[in-house]
């Protein structure tokens, strides 16, 4: 019988299985920030229960941690103690913690890659949404509340109904690949399949455009799942995955062995039967950017802003949506894209704060000077993205065009730490929701890639990248 | 279990307007109750009643993973949120913590329903009594394993 990666992952990991009824799942690793775990440990402690595997657990501090000097003490109480807690958690349950002052800090999603700690064919978990960027080296990944994180801490596995199977293929090769990125391939199909045109499925992106991504782009494709509605979304790993991982401090001692077994076991058999499937062509996709409040109500860059009743499609609801998102955003239908301008720029996020994402955005800026009315941010994802990054120069590069360089973490993706957007503020942001008043109370957001964010920052307004020499 | 209703028409209510960001860092369930709803409609806290009903469109609770959605409507005094669908995170939170019941219903009960009608839930029977209308919905029966969730009170009761 043939299976697709998804099926044979699941498989591999079903402890317990009913007939038509949910199955127990066994989790390989399960991340751990400050936000989502306290009360998952307030009730561990309450049950006199333990951390059932502490070494597959791993913690860091991303969400509300500052992104300003880290010699200085944290100013918001609040946020102070979320760490605080975090720190006494691990210490007690005896789990890995990278704190704020360690050199693998960072975004949860980022750093648990470059540890290696992210392997194919494993279960992830963690109490957050975007932890479906693992699915980018074959893993199953998929974020979690806070009372699952509770159960899987006590139990190191979670009750699940099996999800559907969904195939969507990316052909064909991208015209340019610097200014068409692998933001703009997820943006343009969330824009398609709508934020819920994924719900109860795992989705596996295929096809050329998929397998010519870098691992850090396939990371930015996987990531962004969740606002397609999935439960999970997984590319199959290959060379790319098994150099990528090689080497990093937490893959298994017998790498060279699990290479083998993830080359002949992690791949859709031929002819394996999905769900539901749809073809993406890559050479049509353009540089994308959000204009609306949710990540589907994307647009290309050389259109304009829609009139609400040419995006609703006869569809009141949708109609009703549009219009309420253009006042919050306060844009006129018929607007150029290219017209719009900006208050911020935010290069940053589980999204795009890799390293790779500030090499591309680097190339757009060097040797410009950011628009006297915007103020621009990077921020790297990890201490160890910004340590490489450094060693690159960028930071300078960054800083002489008068970006601000600061230190890792979540910062104004959720808007929790003090970087966020005042009320009627415009950014261009490498994140990924654009959700009302998710950067800041008022904050108006524009979904878009580093390079997009970077010209934007330069020229104070969209820019069709692919018109730039960045090569 | 019987309640008024307070009507959102509308899709994509995301976890982000339910509970905004900043309020992530409060650990208290009462103070989080306050912030509820604080990013869609700022009257929420004033107008919210013990044992409200919301009723809301597609794709409830989308974005976050985030727990604190579903704590602070159940410490609002919200017991049932009825929408056309739910995201998966979401759904899960509510059940898992035994916060609030998510019920999906169909388009033509959530077009029927209004703003502060009161309505009467039977799970037993899937049905959902519109008692200001004298009217009669269906709703969608739980999942298997949501139903087994609710019926023990939460994940950590539940045994299969």
């Amino acid at each position: 019988m043939t299976k697709t990666l998804f099926e044979k992952i699941w498989d591999s990991h079903v402890v317990v299985e009913q007939k038509d009824g949910p199955s127990l799942l066994y989790v390989d690793r399960h991340l751990v920030h400050e936000v989502t775990s306290p009360q998952a440990f307030d009730g561990l402690r309450m049950n006199k229960r333990k951390v059932r595997r502490p070494d597959l657990t791993f913690a860091t501090v991303d969400h509300n941690v500052p992104t300003s000097d880290r010699s200085l003490p944290i100013i918001d109480q609040i946020s102070a103690k979320q760490i605080q807690v975090l720190e006494t958690n691990c210490k007690n349950f005896g789990i890995q913690l990278f704190d704020i002052h360690s050199p693998n800090q960072g975004i949860v999603h980022v750093i648990g890659p470059e540890l290696g700690i992210t392997i194919p064919g494993a279960t992830i978990v963690c109490g957050d949404s975007h932890t479906s960027t693992h699915g980018a080296f074959g893993a199953l990944a998929f974020g979690i509340g806070t009372s699952d994180v509770e159960h899987v801490l006590a139990t190191q596995c979670l009750w699940m109904d099996r999800p559907k199977t969904f195939e969507i293929r990316v052909e064909g090769k991208r015209k340019n690949v610097h200014a068409v990125t692998a933001k703009d391939i997820i943006l343009s199909i969330i824009r398609q399949m709508g934020t819920s045109g994924g719900a109860g499925t795992v989705i596996e992106y295929r096809g050329q455009a998929i397998t010519d991504l870098t691992m850090e782009q396939r990371m930015t494709v996987c990531n962004m799942s969740i606002e397609g509605g999935a439960r999970a979304g997984l590319i199959a790993p290959d060379e790319k995955t098994f150099q990528y991982l090689k080497g990093r401090q937490y893959v298994p001692k017998n790498y060279d062995e699990c290479v083998d077994y993830w080359q002949k076991n992690l791949k859709s058999d031929r002819g394996a039967d999905f769900d539901k499937s749809i073809t993406f062509h890559a050479d049509k996709i353009s540089p994308q950017v959000s204009w609306g409040t949710n990540p589907a109500m994307t647009t290309n860059v050389t259109d304009t802003v829609p009139f609400p009743e040419e995006y609703a499609k006869g569809n009141p609801d949708e109609e009703k949506a549009a219009i309420k998102a253009l006042q919050y955003m306060n844009l006129k239908p018929g607007t150029y894209i290219t017209d719009i301008s900006l208050d911020r720029v935010f290069i940053g996020s589980c999204t795009n704060s890799r390293l790779e994402d500030l090499i591309e955005a680097s190339k757009v800026i060097e040797g410009k000077k950011v628009s006297p009315k915007v103020r621009a941010m990077v921020v790297p994802g990890s201490q160890l993205v910004k340590k490489q990054a450094e060693e690159l120069g960028l930071d300078k590069i960054f800083k002489d065009a008068n970006f601000e360089w600061r230190e890792s973490g979540c910062s104004m993706c959720l808007g929790m730490n003090p970087d966020i957007l005042a009320a009627g503020e415009r950014c261009a942001s490498t994140s990924n929701r654009n959700f009302e008043g998710r950067q800041g109370a008022g904050g108006r957001t524009h979904l878009v890639s580093p390079v997009m964010a970077a010209a934007a920052a330069i020229s104070g307004h969209f820019v069709d990248v692919r018109e730039l020499d960045l090569n | 279990m019987k309640g008024s209703v307070i009507k959102y028409e509308k899709d994509n209510i995301d976890t982000d307007v339910i509970l905004p960001g900043p309020y992530l860092k409060i650990h208290d369930y009462n103070e989080l109750a306050k912030h509820a709803m604080e990013g869609l409609d700022k009257d929420f806290h004033s107008k919210v009643k013990n044992g409200d009903f919301i009723v809301a469109g597609r794709n409830f609770g989308c974005g976050s993973s985030r727990e604190h959605a579903p704590i602070a409507l159940a410490y609002s005094g919200i017991k049932a949120v009825l929408a056309l669908s739910f995201a998966r995170i979401f759904y899960r939170n509510a059940v898992d913590g035994a916060f609030l019941l998510p019920i999906e219903i169909d388009e033509k009960s959530y077009k029927s329903i209004s703003d502060k009608d009161i309505l009467e839930i039977v799970t037993e029977k899937n049905e959902i009594k519109n008692l200001t209308k004298n009217q009669i919905y269906s709703m969608k029966p739980f999942p298997e394993l949501i139903g087994k969730i609710i019926a023990a009170g939460g994940l950590f009761n539940y045994k299969p």
